[in-house]
């Protein structure tokens, strides 16, 4: 997977999950990758499908929605500062302090498959997660995903 | 043949990794010939969740339908797989 430059905030000081989604979507929305419905989206969806992974030793969260919402499919991603809370995936009471945000703007379900399972990949891995808390830009981001093929 | 289902909330990104594991596990376990894999969105699914023998999800489902499903975010974050699969193969055999 490449992530590009534009797309992936460092250290970003946000309150809120809602925060978060509407800064990194409209990220995709002013490159044109995504359709203007797609923050609301995004916040609906996470609503009643939330997307928080209780990873170690930071929580992970996978943003996302359907497919119609996307012109080209892309990962944006976010550090955080301090972290958010987030509803954790498949369960309606548990929540999970995310650090580190990965939104997938996906146009169908082959699209960046593998990027997908290398991301999943990474995330079981404390160590990892660890790293990409810390990376300082895209660049060296793109090098450590590279580097744990 | 069985009838494994996989579903999430928008039936594109975290049922599409799922989907990927699952596959991989049922070919180390000689199983790929016994199992066949179908993946889908909750919201589709809740009406006909019976037709399948297996289901896996990585989102919260109603609760009209909970007992019959397995929970599937082990496989994204690594944590408590292996007695996720233990229920997966109990499903299957049975």
């Amino acid at each position: 997977m490449k992530l590009d430059k534009e797309l992936a905030l460092i250290n970003v000081d946000a309150a809120s999950k809602e925060e978060v989604l509407e800064l990194l979507g409209n990220k995709l929305l002013d490159k044109g990758f995504v359709k203007k419905g797609f923050v609301g989206s995004v916040l609906q969806r996470e609503a009643s499908y939330p997307t928080g992974l209780p990873t170690q030793p930071y929580g992970v969260a996978i943003p996302h929605t359907d497919g119609d919402m996307v012109n080209e499919s892309k990962i944006a991603f976010a550090s955080l500062k301090n972290p958010v809370r987030f509803t954790a995936m498949g369960q309606g009471d548990v929540e999970v302090e995310v650090k580190l945000v990965f939104m997938l703007a996906l146009k169908n379900p082959a699209d960046q498959l593998e990027t997908l399972q290398k991301l999943v990949g990474l995330f079981q891995d404390p160590e990892t997660v660890s790293q990409l808390a810390g990376v300082k830009d895209a660049e060296e981001l793109n090098g450590l995903v590279a580097s744990k093929e | 043949m069985k009838k494994l289902l996989i579903m999430c909330g928008t039936g594109i990104a975290t049922s599409t990794v799922v989907k990927g594991k699952v596959e991989e596990w049922l070919k180390e376990n000689n199983l790929s010939k016994e199992v066949k894999i179908y993946q889908s969105k909750v919201s589709d699914e809740i009406n006909r969740i019976d037709e399948y023998d297996v289901v896996l999800s990585t989102t919260l489902v109603p609760d009209k339908i909970r007992d019959k499903v397995i929970d599937g975010v082990p496989l994204l974050t690594g944590i408590g797989i292996d007695t996720m699969y233990e229920k997966v193969l109990a499903e299957i055999k049975r």
